[in-house]
């Protein structure tokens, strides 16, 4: 246990890492923060995998292009590990055959709380090593998602809610300890009409595919997590007569990343588009 | 130090001194009815000349209220220490005065709200605006911020120290002599190493830093308040006996008072909320249960109306409930501005 010491705010470390994209890097004011735990939240092919997984070769990435130099630690709890997007995206983010990169990624699973938490007790080992595997410290920590784990035992709500603050605790003690950047995604729910709104956030509500959503695991997760992303898509606006000429229904998405709430920034969102290199913030004129 | 000092008029000097009140040491242990009554003044005046006296002795680094501290006071000077007191500002002045003029020193204030309304900047601004120095109307104290859960950012503390430096001196019309001085001293950073920053990680090292802070708090001179965000985080995980939980959290609430008394300061509370379902119906409340609620002196609820942030002060032994609007800006804690009346008594 570390000795609990006053510090000068002045002096607290305050690193960045890089989405490795410049327009997403402008919304966050320099990227995902180290020391925190941020949240990704949005519905199904939103595109929160992929933007972890850009993550992860970023962290992997040189000081000199925003990245830390460092390994990652991936914990999967919607099997499969989409390892061959991960190779692509080395290719164009990394702009070269580095297999290398994918040396310093390690992927653990954890099915269920329990199996989280023991899991993270036991990267701490690994996390404090003064010889890590790869032979870089590990300075990024993702878990994708944490809905998946807490979702499928819903039925003991006070239980459930006291083992989210555990893994909370864990997760943003780690995050202190080892100057990690933690990432964590998050599914969402369909509020239902008339229920009462409690307002979290910059927005009254939140909207994606025309629905009206919540992110998942309710106030109790919302008041554990340092910053929450939520991203969002809308089916373009197809004009009637390419829709009867190209009936594949695979219409193009409008996506769009909102900060919610953070400490350090002000509401504002961003569009973004993923494509084959990557995910990528689409600039606005102002 | 002789009453000459005293920026009052010198009829009023010469009553002082005529009356034996020749040192400002003398005037520190008079109470204000007995000096309005020795003098033939107005009892207000007293009050200021009291005040004066005060603020003259703070200057000079002396404590002035060892009489104070020795014994028991009566409920006139308690009074009258306590107009002297100055509070800590919120940042908006619509806010501050459902308060009474900002944050209480010598109190508990718990504040609570949902994710992103803002509770973490509020602590952030208290902590920059008690630096705020006593020539430009603050306390020019210290802070120490306790940081339970990870949400303390020093690049925007330094944004809103900035932006509190700039606006206090804007504010400030009279060219004083120390004003060079004052603003050399006025940069941001050394705002941000007033702060005093405990990160801690499990309800063990809560309570430990907070065991901790009476002996620090003896060698910190002048930290005027102390926050703490939030106090909740930690006590949310696994108690398992209630009951325990309910006896550490009373502990921990009666020393904190015990220090915002002894060491004369503000004791802030971030406090989560949940939601609590009675009677069929789910409704937010503040986390950590009824027995909780009795702990803290002043509690203060933020919350949405539509698209604006309010402060609500649900619970206080002096004032009325009121609600008042404020907004977070780049800046900081801000008034907001409106057409309609601003405060709402309830």
């Amino acid at each position: 246990m570390s000795v609990i010491r006053p510090e000068n705010p002045a002096h607290l470390p305050v690193e960045k890492l890089t989405l490795g994209c410049p327009v997403l890097d402008r919304l966050l004011a320099g990227g995902v923060p180290c020391g925190s735990v941020t949240e990704l939240a949005g519905e199904a092919s939103t595109g929160k995998t992929q933007l972890c997984l850009q993550l992860l070769l970023s962290a992997a990435a040189p000081r000199s292009s925003g990245g830390l130099s460092a390994a990652s630690l991936f914990i999967s709890s919607e099997p499969p590990f989409p390892v061959r997007r991960l190779r692509i995206l080395s290719f164009s983010l990394a702009g070269g055959e580095d297999d290398d990169l994918l040396d310093h990624i390690l992927v653990g699973s954890a099915l269920s709380a329990d199996e989280l938490l023991s899991l993270l007790r036991r990267a701490d080992a690994l996390l404090s090593l003064s010889q890590p595997p790869s032979g870089r410290p590990i300075r990024l920590l993702v878990l994708d998602s944490v809905a998946a784990i807490f979702r499928t035992d819903a039925d003991d709500v006070p239980r459930r809610a006291a083992l989210l603050f555990r893994v909370a605790a864990k997760l943003k003690e780690q995050a202190r300890r080892f100057n990690l950047a933690v990432v964590v995604t998050n599914q969402v729910v369909d509020v239902v009409d008339g229920a009462r709104d409690t307002r979290v956030g910059n927005y009254l509500n939140l909207w994606t595919s025309g629905r009206k959503v919540w992110p998942a695991l309710g106030l109790a997760w919302a008041n554990c997590v340092n910053m929450r992303l939520f991203l969002s898509r809308i089916a373009e606006e197809v004009p009637e007569v390419a829709r009867s000429e190209n009936f594949s229904g695979a219409g193009s998405w409008r996506r769009r990343m909102q900060v919610v709430f953070a400490p350090h920034l002000p509401e504002a969102s961003c569009e973004f588009a993923i494509r084959r290199e990557g995910v990528f913030g689409v600039a606005t004129q102002a | 130090m002789e009453v000459s000092v005293l920026p009052i008029s010198s009829n009023r000097k010469e009553k002082l001194i005529s009356a034996g009140y020749t040192t400002l040491a003398s005037l520190t242990t008079v109470s204000p009815s007995q000096l309005a009554r020795d003098l033939k003044i107005p009892l207000q005046e007293a009050l200021d000349i009291l005040k004066f006296t005060l603020k003259s002795c703070g200057a000079e680094g002396l404590e002035g209220k060892h009489a104070a501290l020795k014994g028991s006071q009566t409920a006139w000077e308690m009074l009258s220490d306590e107009q002297i007191l100055r509070h800590i500002s919120t940042g908006s002045e619509d806010f501050d005065s459902i308060l009474g003029g900002g944050i209480h020193c010598k109190e508990v204030t718990e504040v609570g709200g949902v994710p992103g309304i803002g509770k973490t900047q509020l602590g952030i601004q208290l902590a920059v605006n008690v630096q705020i120095p006593v020539a430009y109307g603050g306390l020019g104290g210290k802070a120490i911020y306790i940081d339970t859960e990870g949400s303390f950012m020093p690049e925007r503390a330094f944004q809103i120290a900035e932006a509190c430096i700039e606006d206090t001196l804007a504010n400030c019309v009279f060219h004083r002599k120390d004003f060079e001085d004052c603003q050399e001293r006025m940069h941001p950073n050394s705002f941000l190493a007033n702060i005093i920053y405990f990160r801690i990680c499990s309800y063990t090292e809560q309570i430990a830093v907070i065991n901790f802070l009476d002996k620090f708090l003896e060698e910190q001179k002048n930290v005027k308040i102390v926050i703490i965000d939030s106090i909740t985080f930690h006590f949310r995980q696994d108690f398992e006996d209630m009951a325990l939980r309910t006896r550490v959290l009373g502990g921990m609430s009666l020393k904190l008072m015990k220090l915002a008394k002894k060491f004369c300061l503000a004791v802030v509370l971030l406090n989560q909320v949940t939601t609590k379902c009675t009677e069929g119906t789910f409704q937010l409340t503040l986390a950590l249960g009824d027995t909780w609620s009795h702990a803290c002196t002043n509690r203060i609820i933020l919350y949405w109306n539509g698209n604006d942030r309010h402060a609500y002060l649900d619970k206080s032994p002096a004032l009325p409930s009121a609600s008042a609007p404020f907004l977070v800006t780049c800046k900081g804690i801000r008034t907001a501005l409106s057409h309609y009346k601003r405060i709402k008594m309830m």
